[in-house]
C-alpha cells in the first residue's frame, strides 16, 4: 500500500538526530517487546504479516509512535487476530486458558530460478497494490541495472496476506541517482534496491 | 549506561573473551564478577589495560583450560604486585568463604 | 545476575553450599575491593550488563579488522558474508543473507531501509534510534551527501555515493577503507577504530591523533 512507512525521498522530516551514548533499550518494556517478537515470529505469523500490520497503522499514529510502540501495536494485533491470546486476556493481563500451538509451516527453500542476470537492463513496474509490497514508491517505473542475483525469497506481496508461497529470485538493482531524483542528485551517485522478480520487466519492452 | 571499551571487547585471538552468538558468556556468576571487577578497576585507572592484558596472555599460555581461571589469576597477581591486596589477606578471606564462615552470595 | 544459577536446587538460603575454590577466590576479591572502597557491587553489575548486551557492533569490527589484514579473508567475506563470519567463530542466522560492501577511494557505500528498519543485527547489534527514524529513512536515498555531512563525513564530489536500500531478506554491512597511518597495527587495535557507524556507512574510521603506537 502507498502508506506512510514508504518514506524514501520524502522531505520535511528535518535533520537526523543522533543520541549520544544511546542505550540499547530506552525502557525495560522495549526489551520485552523485542523478545516477544523474536519468540513469536515464524510461529504464529511471518515477518511480512508483521510489517503489513505496522504499515496499516493510521499515518498520524505511525509517526507519533516510537519504533517499539509500533512493534507492540503489531504484536497485540497479531496475537489476538491469530487466537494466541484473547482480547479479554490482553485487557486483564491474566491468562484464561492454554494457548494454541504454533501454526506457521516452513518449507525448504527451492532452487533459484532467475530470469535476469547480472548486468541486465530492467525497468521496475508501476505497481500500486493496496496490499503489502516491498517495491518502494520512489523506485517505480524506473530504469536500472541488475547488479547481483539473490534468493529465492518468498514474495512479500503474497506472503504478507497468507497467500500462496511464491518463491522468487530477488535482485539488487542499481539506479543512477538522477534516474530517481532528476537534477537534484549528483550525476555519479547510485541507489541500489533489492527487488523481487515480479517487480521487474526487461528494458526491451515486453512484459 | 556504561560504554563498552573496544580494547576489552576485542581482545586478540588467543585471549579473546568467550562468546556465544557474539555475546559474552559467563558460565557461572563468579566469572561475570571477575570480569566486571577487572573492567571497573581499569576504568578507575588502577592500572593500564595493557598491564592486565599481558598477564592474561601469560596465564593463558601457562595452560589452564578455563579462560576465567586465567583471568582471575592474572587479576590477583596484578593487584598483589600493585599492593592493593596482600597474599595473606586474599588467602584468609578465600578460606573464610570456602569454609562458610562467610555467606557465599554473589 | 541470578544467585547460584549454576546450582539447580532452589533451597539455598539456609544451607548454602560451600563454594568452589575459584568462587571463594572471587568472593574474597570482590568483598575486599568493596571494603577498600575501590569498587561497589553496582559497578560490577553495570559492567557485566553493558558488555553482555552492548557488544553487537564488536563482531562487525573484528570482521572488518580481519579483512584488512588478510586479503584472502577479505575476498571470502565479499563473496559470502555469512560463511566468512562463521569462519571467525561467530554464529550467523540461516534466515537472512549478508552482503558486504567494500568502500574504496572511488565509491562510498551507505545502508538504509526506507520501508522499515532492516539492519544486520547479527553483526552490528541492535540499530540506533536514528537509523529507524523518519529523517534518516526519508533522506538517505535522496540526499545522502547532506546526511553524510551532518554525520561529519565530507566526501569529495568525485567520490560516488552508493546507497543500499535493504528491502529484502538480504542485509548489508559496509567494509570501510582502512585508513592510512594504521600500518603494522594489530587486529585488536584496528577493530577499536571500526565503529558501528562506519559499518552502516555514515562514518569513516578515524586514526586518533595520539596514535603513534
Amino acid at each position: 500500500m502507498n502508506g506512510i512507512h514508504d518514506m524514501g525521498g520524502m522531505d520535511g522530516f528535518g535533520p537526523v538526530v543522533v543520541e549520544k551514548d544511546e542505550p540499547v533499550f530506552h525502557h525495560r518494556w522495549e526489551g520485552s517487546v523485542r523478545a516477544i517478537m523474536r519468540q513469536t515470529v515464524g510461529r504464529f505469523y511471518n515477518l511480512d504479516e508483521f510489517r503489513n500490520v505496522v504499515e496499516r497503522m493510521p499515518p498520524e499514529e505511525y509517526l507519533r509512535a516510537s519504533y517499539y510502540e509500533r512493534w507492540l501495536h503489531a504484536l497485540e494485533t497479531l496475537m489476538v487476530q491469530r487466537g494466541v491470546i484473547t482480547l479479554e486476556e490482553l485487557r486483564s493481563g491474566r491468562a484464561n486458558g492454554p494457548s494454541i500451538a504454533a501454526n506457521i509451516k516452513h518449507e525448504p527453500r527451492p532452487e533459484l530460478i532467475a530470469r535476469f542476470s547480472s548486468g541486465d537492463n530492467v525497468v521496475t513496474r508501476n505497481l500500486n497494490p493496496t496490499g503489502h509490497t516491498r517495491l518502494p514508491r520512489y523506485a517505480r517505473g524506473k530504469r536500472g541495472v541488475v547488479r547481483t542475483v539473490n534468493g529465492p525469497f518468498l514474495l512479500p506481496d503474497s506472503n504478507a496476506h497468507r497467500g500462496a508461497k511464491v518463491w522468487e529470485a530477488c535482485y539488487a538493482v542499481e539506479f543512477t541517482a538522477r534516474e530517481l531524483w532528476g537534477d537534484r542528485a549528483s550525476s555519479i551517485d547510485r541507489v541500489c534496491v533489492d527487488l523481487w522478480e515480479s517487480y521487474l520487466r526487461s528494458e526491451e519492452g515486453e512484459s | 549506561m556504561s560504554k563498552v571499551d573496544p580494547r576489552i571487547a576485542n581482545l586478540d585471538r588467543g585471549a579473546a573473551l568467550p562468546r556465544k552468538n557474539g555475546e559474552l558468556v559467563f558460565k557461572a556468576p563468579w566469572e561475570g564478577r571477575a570480569f566486571g571487577m577487572v573492567v571497573v578497576l581499569n576504568e578507575k585507572g588502577a592500572y593500564a589495560w595493557d598491564e592486565f592484558r599481558a598477564r592474561l596472555v601469560e596465564e593463558i599460555a601457562e595452560g589452564s583450560p578455563e579462560y576465567y581461571e586465567s583471568w582471575l589469576s592474572a587479576f590477583e597477581s596484578l593487584l598483589i604486585d600493585h599492593g592493593v591486596v596482600s597474599v595473606d589477606e586474599l588467602g584468609r578471606r578465600a578460606s573464610e568463604y570456602a569454609s562458610l564462615e562467610r555467606d557465599p552470595v554473589f | 545476575m541470578t544467585k547460584h544459577d549454576h546450582h539447580e536446587h532452589g533451597d539455598h538460603s539456609h544451607h548454602p553450599e560451600a563454594p568452589s575454590d575459584i568462587e571463594a577466590r572471587t568472593l574474597a576479591l570482590e568483598s575486599l575491593l568493596i571494603e577498600k572502597g575501590l569498587l561497589t557491587s553496582e559497578d560490577v553489575d553495570r559492567i557485566i550488563s553493558a558488555y553482555e548486551h552492548d557488544i553487537g557492533p564488536m563482531i562487525g569490527a573484528r570482521v572488518v579488522a580481519h579483512a584488512w589484514v588478510d586479503l584472502d579473508y577479505r575476498a571470502r567475506l565479499l563473496n559470502d558474508g555469512p560463511a566468512a563470519i562463521r569462519e571467525l567463530g561467530y554464529d550467523y542466522p540461516a534466515s537472512t543473507g549478508l552482503a558486504v560492501l567494500e568502500s574504496t577511494k572511488e565509491v562510498h557505500h551507505m545502508v538504509v531501509c526506507t520501508l522499515c528498519s532492516c539492519y544486520p543485527w547479527a553483526v552490528l547489534g541492535l540499530p540506533p534510534t536514528w537509523y529507524k527514524s523518519a529523517p534518516y529513512r526519508s533522506r538517505a536515498v535522496v540526499e545522502p551527501r547532506k546526511v553524510l555531512e551532518e554525520f561529519g563525513v565530507a566526501l569529495p564530489a568525485d567520490v560516488s555515493v552508493n546507497v543500499w536500500d535493504s528491502s529484502s531478506d538480504l542485509r548489508y554491512m559496509v567494509l570501510p577503507e582502512r585508513p592510512e597511518g594504521t600500518e603494522g597495527w594489530t587486529e585488536e587495535q584496528l577493530a577499536a577504530i571500526v565503529s558501528r557507524d562506519c559499518m552502516i556507512g555514515v562514518a569513516r574510521p578515524q586514526v586518533p591523533a595520539e596514535a603513534n603506537r
